[in-house]
């Protein structure tokens, strides 16, 4: 059957069984292979994308359940070879060491900002408690998250 | 000494790729005409293997091939012994619950699913070995029965001095039985990867090692063909600490597409990753101190018993490293050291950062501060009393070699904590106490260290060729550098790139890592050991000077070349020798180089529910020198992070050899709100002056005071000592209930993994 979405701001129709996952969708059908896989089972947070602005886990998520929304993955970022501001700030905050937990991070906070410009540290650690780090005690991607937030300077 | 490029907190060389989800891990390459792999795995944990039916399988729907025993040219394998089967043969024993039986592969991931059930096997059950302590007594099952007539893989003995006049000179003893539990490496990308034979006919891996090279050297033994035949692609790799140092998936990976002539791809799932590989041991560690009446340690006996698993693994030297670190960073003249690791039908246990470094302090730092209550004397005052200056005398019999930064690394620790110092004399920080009369508070100290680079004679060593591109004004264009260290997430191709642009006086910009495939970038040796900065940095920082010669000869005799290659091979043996240990007496120089830490924990306990909060980490490293202090930040975040899922939380549970703790959802490993608010990094450089601009080593010091230091804040809150890991609410809160006559749960007698 066809999925029609829009991903990353552009319309896409690819073909998919009823059972499909969205994690798989992504990244075996349409190759965008930065949405990880940890688990597959929704404990932890590397396959986060945004459905209508809303962080879902997408190994768990119907890919058709999709039909019709905005999806939104790591690779629709960067605009105009430009990184966004979260991204920048994961550079410079020192935030990334293996980094297969960024993508689900990334997504996650950007959920957070993009519905609170201005998030306190509490809602900040919130939002990313259900994406697991084994690298970096998570005081760098918190830092970053403030540092696009514009709540520290560096 | 000045430096313009080290010392800098540069962005890492991959963050671009990684941020934006360009960069390509195991699990993400595919190729045309690929197939797909799932593993048969043993259901028992002990038994003979009497018959495997492939039938069905083979006759499923896309099933191209059920490879089994039959199809392994020389079926052995191991990074320290050839004591595992790749596939299990009929007749042949299963060990564990992570033993294979034969690997399905279909046209589909689906199809290998569905076929990899259909794979009868019948098994006769054979008794389980599932404690090393009842393992090691004559007349227990063996597991290798074929091999040797006991399950004891290992003894290592030291002897230093007259135990017994130590102790007889000592006013206090302490004594104390500790047991540390199974830690699943729990990094977050799943084993994956893919197999193929490419246009020269190479036997080909892309997948995630931490030491590539040896992992070809292995598949050559097992495929029986030259190493040559064989190279492995490593991409980026999404965490390792130790778990990716033995193969996991590249035996099977280069089986299959030797086998189909396909390429194959296999991803684990996290139960796979979970419960069929290899994990940190367990130690079981028994000790007895003394002391003189004004804090001088005078004596020190020690058991310590590992559970090797079925199978070696690094077994060995990660007992040998242990037993080396038993007594702590301490001057003791009069020590007897015992050191066992014992085969069982438990998982196969093996590197995880520390590598027998990250057992040892949770039971010499509860020693030290058990010592220091016996005596009524502060714990960072008796601390200062024992440990090791330059040129002290380890119990191995060897003078620790300068830059001994471990007393600098408690005093700021302390200082910053809240410790006051008047003339030599410490003094705690008064913390107050939370209102909330159940919430107590407490306070803990632990200091810790471990080698850096491998061990006990073993020749350390990397190769480091760099190539310079020069533009037509003869400046230096571009460097290339080829060095085979897997950046394995800690960041080492960073930090061998800032080495080489400080060596080469070039930006940052304008040097490239080569990416790893071990037929185009020398061996540099495992990932591990804490050992690129030094290791392969000073391989890399002489390649560089070397081609920094050649380049300004060029310059000066202005030979128009565009092109300079220069290579270097540094073993650590010319820095400082090591030997194995004596099998008498056990002295030896057992390490090249060390590094240094303090952290201490301020914790509050709940005493009504026996959860523990860290409120609080002060973290003191010495690291010689800081070649990218916010990367030194990071693994100290990431060091804290593992301490405090083993002093609290994470705990791989075995019952009689089969696994309980399967998904994230029961093996816990902390998330952002488990996290203390706050950690203070405390970076203390006293060189190395074997090191690259002073540089030792740091990853996996990061992590090993964290746990003592909790326990011991557990204790100083609320008077319970956790000698058993890890110090999960029921268990604090069994220990204080006891305190107050209700009952004990806590001590010996319990295994790792033990339900009650």
């Amino acid at each position: 059957m066809l999925l029609e979405m829009t991903l990353n701001s552009k319309p896409v129709s690819v073909e998919i069984e009823a059972d499909d996952l969205l994690a798989d969708v992504l990244r075996d059908r349409l190759g965008l292979i930065g949405t990880k896989i940890g688990c597959n089972e929704g404990e932890c947070g590397a396959c986060t994308v945004l459905v209508d602005g809303q962080a879902v886990l997408s190994c768990l998520y119907p890919a058709l359940k999709a039909q019709g929304r905005r999806v939104e993955t790591v690779e629709g970022l960067v605009a105009d070879g430009e990184l966004h501001i979260l991204q920048q700030a994961f550079v410079e905050a020192g935030a990334v060491q293996c980094g297969f937990c960024t993508p689900g991070m990334l997504m996650a906070a950007k959920s957070l900002l993009d519905e609170n410009p201005h998030p306190s540290e509490a809602e900040i650690k919130e939002a990313i408690s259900g994406n697991l780090c084994r690298c970096t005690g998570y005081y760098q991607i918190t830092r970053a998250i403030q540092r696009a937030a514009g709540e520290v300077t560096p | 000494m000045k430096t313009q490029i080290v010392g800098r907190s540069l962005p890492r060389v991959d963050a671009w790729d990684k941020v934006t989800g360009q960069a390509r891990y195991p699990g993400d390459f595919s190729m045309p005409g690929m197939l797909h792999g799932k593993v048969v795995w043993s259901e028992y944990p002990h038994a003979r293997v009497r018959r495997i039916d492939t039938s069905k399988a083979e006759a499923h729907p896309g099933v191209v091939k059920v490879i089994t025993y039959k199809d392994v040219p020389v079926n052995e394998y191991g990074i320290n012994i050839y004591d595992q089967p790749v596939l299990v043969a009929e007749g042949d024993k299963v060990r564990w619950v992570g033993d294979r039986i034969a690997i399905v592969v279909a046209e589909t991931e689906r199809a290998a699913e569905e076929a990899r059930r259909l794979v009868k096997v019948d098994y006769e059950p054979l008794p389980v070995v599932s404690d090393p302590r009842e393992a090691m007594k004559p007349g227990s099952p063996l597991v290798h029965d074929e091999r040797s007539n006991t399950n004891i893989l290992h003894h290592i003995k030291i002897r230093k001095g007259d135990v017994e006049a130590g102790f007889a000179q000592a006013d206090v003893i302490v004594e104390g039985y500790y047991i540390t539990p199974y830690v699943e490496h729990a990094y977050l990308q799943p084993e994956a990867g893919l197999g193929y034979i490419d246009e020269q006919g190479r036997v080909t891996i892309v997948s995630a090692g931490q030491w590539p090279h040896d992992d070809i050297h292995q598949i050559a033994h097992l495929l029986n063909l030259p190493e040559d035949r064989i190279h492995e692609i490593v991409p980026a790799v999404g965490g390792a600490f130790g778990g990716r140092e033995d193969m996991y998936i590249q035996h099977l990976l280069a089986l299959c597409a030797y086998v189909v002539r396909r390429p194959v791809k296999i991803v684990f799932s996290r139960e796979e990753s979970i419960t069929r590989t290899g994990k940190r041991h367990p130690f079981y560690l028994r000790h007895r101190w003394g002391a003189t009446s004004d804090g001088k340690l005078m004596a020190v006996e020690i058991e310590g018993i590992s559970d090797a698993g079925a199978y070696a693994s690094t077994s060995i030297p990660v007992l040998a490293n242990a037993t080396s670190f038993f007594a702590g960073p301490y001057v003791v003249p009069n020590a007897r050291i015992d050191g066992y690791t014992v085969y069982t039908n438990n998982a196969v246990t093996m590197a995880m950062r520390g590598f027998g470094a990250t057992q040892p302090p949770v039971a010499y730092e509860q020693q030290m501060d058990k010592l220091a209550e016996a005596l009524g004397m502060d714990p960072v005052e008796l601390r200062l009393k024992n440990l090791f200056d330059e040129g002290s005398v380890a119990v191995t019999g060897n003078a620790m070699p300068p830059g001994v930064g471990i007393k600098e690394t408690l005093r700021q620790a302390a200082l910053a904590a809240g410790w006051r110092e008047e003339n030599g004399r410490w003094r705690r920080p008064d913390l107050g106490q939370p209102a909330a009369l159940h919430k107590r508070r407490g306070i803990g100290v632990a200091c810790a260290y471990k080698n850096v680079g491998y061990s006990f004679g073993f020749d350390d060593k990397t190769t480091a060729r760099v190539e310079l591109s020069l533009e037509e004004s003869g400046a230096i264009g571009r460097a290339r550098v080829r060095v085979g260290a897997s950046d394995v997430g800690e960041g080492v191709h960073t930090a061998l790139a800032q080495i080489a642009a400080e060596a080469l006086g070039v930006p940052l910009e304008r040097v490239e890592m080569a990416p790893l495939d071990t037929a185009e970038v020398p061996d540099a040796g495992s990932s591990s050991a804490s050992r690129h900065v030094y290791i392969s940095g000073n391989a890399v920082l002489r390649a560089c000077q070397e081609a920094k010669t050649r380049w300004e000869r060029a310059l000066r005799e202005e030979s128009g070349e565009t092109h300079i290659e220069a290579e270097y091979t540094f073993h650590g043996r010319n820095a400082r020798p090591t030997t194995s240990y004596d099998p008498q007496t056990g002295q030896c120089e057992p390490h090249i180089s060390y590094g240094y830490a303090t952290q201490i924990a301020l914790v509050e306990v709940d005493t009504e529910t026996g959860e523990v909060d860290v409120l609080k980490v002060w973290a003191a490293h010495d690291v010689g020198r800081a070649v990218n202090p916010e990367m030194v930040m990071g693994q100290i975040g990431g060091g804290v992070h593992m301490g405090l899922g083993y002093a609290l939380m994470e705990e791989f549970i075995q019952q009689e050899g089969l696994v309980r703790t399967r998904k994230f959802a029961e093996y816990q490993i902390p998330t952002v709100l488990d996290m203390p608010p706050e950690i203070v990094p405390i970076i203390v450089e006293v060189p190395d002056p074997t090191g690259p601009y002073g540089a030792k080593g740091l990853g996996e010091m990061t992590t090993l005071p964290t746990a003592p230091a909790i326990l011991n804040a557990i204790y100083d809150a609320v008077g319970v000592r956790l000698e058993w890991l890890p110090a999960t609410a029921e268990r604090v809160l069994s220990g204080f209930r006891s305190r107050r006559g209700f009952g004990n749960l806590n001590g010996a007698g319990h295994q790792p993994g033990e339900k009650r």
